[in-house]
């Protein structure tokens, strides 16, 4: 049928599957959210360490190279501790890019009220938020663990003896470090952009979710006198757990360090409690109290 | 099987009875929601569409049960809802091949479809306009159009004709009595107004304090109701008046002529005009008068116990 012929036809096609609904969420949102000129400035951004981290590797395995460059061997270690300083600048860029993108895939639905009519159609709550984490994710992943894997790819490549077989671990790091990095930080973003209407604040409110929890561990450390208060910092407890997973000496030495199931409980619980922030919110009806 | 089977739906918010006991079987091709502000017409909308769960009984749509079948219902249903409900930045056309997608259509399909919807309610011109720059009408319209881009099998319209001019408002009841017409789509129309509803249902649910005052079927029980008639005649006044109610109307007698009267419903007008020339009676002015919907809402809105079986128990649908 023409477009301009005004006359109500049904639709009598085939339908998708529905469990690509979700996909049909994430394609959009992905979409919305990378329209934007500053998330790709950002993404860029994003990358310039791993450009320098590239020349890094290139010069640690090139004498030639270096020795145009006027630098010694000993000065490029590739090894645990070289990519989970990595893995710390690409994961708190991506807390960056995530601040950013994550207000852009929500708010602007609850800005115009929109979940009425998309929660309407045969997509769940559960469906809704995991598109969008799907993007979210998606997004965080080109930033973390696929340009630190090229990174170790690399090496693995360059290094003139067999490298990548005797450091698999640093690969299983790099990828389950930030696999738990970015799904932690989507979840939180998604949470908290459910929250708030205005973009800017949604921003900040992500950023201070972060570092502002880690300031009122360390009163309480200062106060109580014991290291439990590191179990609000965040900082602080993903690199404890990216070193241990790398198989990298501990960054701040023991009096920063926290037990992994402890860390792995207070995650635990903050995805708790976005979920629950979520639940409450993602409706396509307020109940009215009283 | 109905359109919409309700059977003892009862739905709590805030521990607060909402909807109560509300049983019913609603077949109509355009079906309309009536009732005074907080009777309980949105919350059945979304009771239908899966939002809130029924503490007590069923409801059903096309057969399927709203708690339990909500994917496939909201597969089949194209909702429009009263308040602004949009997303602001995007291009009309690119949002309602979003909702397009969303229901099940594939993206190439979608976006033919989007395009289609949005020259059908009169929006072809200003589709790649940004929603949030559309004016209060064409909001409406756009949300129209999200609602019919994947050719749903039955249209829910909260208060479609809510916040617009009346040219808006006419033209927004004449897409409403096309897409009727067009008879692949059934329609539950959600509204305050008597005369939107009245120019476009054929059935209406009168809902008061969440309970059903009145379920009927709009053309029979205009038809069941009496008809008042009213006469200016010259001549025998009082023999005319004997020889009608020989004829079962009830009927009163006024200085200079004017007869009042009710005819029962196997009487029509032209009964009394035959009797007037048998007894030389002049009849200068009739005046004959229906219930309109107005009156059906008055009445169900008067009723003291709150349920207004009329037609439906005659003919057993409720």
């Amino acid at each position: 049928m023409a477009v301009y012929k005004r006359n109500y036809t049904a639709y009598t096609g085939t339908l998708t599957p529905v469990w690509t609904r979700v996909l049909v969420l994430a394609r959009y949102a992905f979409d919305e959210a990378w329209s934007s000129k500053i998330t790709v400035g950002l993404f860029i951004f994003c990358l310039l360490p791993c450009i320098g981290t590239l020349l890094v590797i290139y010069l640690a395995n090139n004498p030639i190279a270096r020795a145009l460059v006027g630098v010694r061997g000993q000065e490029f270690a590739i090894d645990a501790k070289f990519f989970l300083k990595i893995q710390q600048t690409q994961s708190w860029l991506a807390l960056v890019l995530a601040s950013w993108i994550a207000p852009r895939m929500i708010t602007l639905d609850l800005a115009d009220n929109a979940l009425p009519i998309l929660l309407s159609h045969p997509i769940s709550r559960f469906g809704y938020v995991f598109g969008k984490f799907i993007a979210l994710f998606g997004s965080l992943s080109l930033v973390t663990w696929l340009p630190c894997l090229l990174l170790f790819v690399f090496q693995g490549y360059s290094s003139p003896q067999p490298w990548v077989m005797s450091n698999l671990q640093i690969a299983f790091g790099l990828l389950t470090g930030s696999l738990i990095w970015i799904a932690f930080l989507s979840i939180l973003g998604l949470a908290l952009s459910s929250w708030v209407k205005w973009r800017v604040v949604a921003t900040g409110v992500i950023f201070a979710a972060v570092f502002v929890p880690a300031g009122i561990g360390a009163i309480v450390s200062a106060v109580l006198r014991t290291k439990w208060g590191l179990l609000l910092n965040i900082p602080v407890m993903m690199s404890n757990l990216w070193q241990r997973l790398l198989g990298a000496p501990a960054p701040f030495g023991d009096r920063f360090s926290v037990p992994t199931l402890a860390i792995a409980v207070m995650l635990s619980l903050a995805i708790l409690v976005c979920v629950g922030m979520l639940n409450k919110r993602i409706r396509a009806r307020e109940v009215v109290r009283g | 099987m109905g359109v919409i089977d309700l059977d003892g739906v009862e739905v709590r918010l805030a521990n607060r009875i909402v909807l109560d006991n509300l049983t019913g079987e609603l077949r109509g091709q355009a079906i309309g929601l009536l009732g005074p502000n907080g009777a309980g017409k949105s919350t059945l909308i979304n009771t239908l569409l899966g939002f809130h769960l029924p503490s007590k009984g069923k409801a059903s749509v096309f057969g399927l049960d709203a708690c339990r079948d909500r994917a496939q219902i909201r597969g089949s249903i194209g909702f429009m809802p009263e308040n602004d409900s949009f997303i602001g930045n995007m291009s009309g056309v690119r949002f309602v091949r979003y909702m397009a997608e969303l229901s099940g259509l594939p993206s190439e399909l979608a976006l033919e479809r989007a395009h289609e919807a949005l020259f059908y309610v009169g929006l072809g011109e200003v589709r790649y306009r940004k929603v949030n720059t559309y004016s209060l009408g064409m909001k409406q319209l756009v949300k129209l159009a999200q609602a019919l881009a994947h050719g749903p099998k039955l249209l829910i319209l909260d208060e479609p004709t809510n916040g617009l001019d009346p040219v808006a408002r006419q033209r927004m009841i004449q897409l409403i009595k096309d897409i009727r017409n067009e008879g692949s789509i059934r329609l539950l129309i959600s509204s305050h107004l008597l005369k939107d509803i009245d120019e476009t249902c054929d059935e209406v649910l009168i809902l008061k304090n969440g309970r059903i005052a009145s379920l009927c079927n709009i053309e029979e029980e205009r038809r069941s109701n009496r008809s008042f008639i009213e006469m200016d005649t010259v001549g025998a006044t009082e023999s005319f008046s004997v020889s009608i109610r020989g004829l079962g109307c009830e009927c009163a007698i006024f200085p200079g002529g004017r007869i009042k009267l009710v005819i029962p419903e196997n009487i029509e007008a032209r009964d009394l005009y035959v009797i007037a020339a048998e007894q030389g009676v002049q009849i200068r002015r009739m005046n004959q008068r229906r219930d309109s919907l107005e009156d059906i809402f008055l009445r169900a809105m008067d009723n003291e116990q709150g349920v207004n079986v009329q037609r439906g128990i005659a003919n057993g649908r409720l």
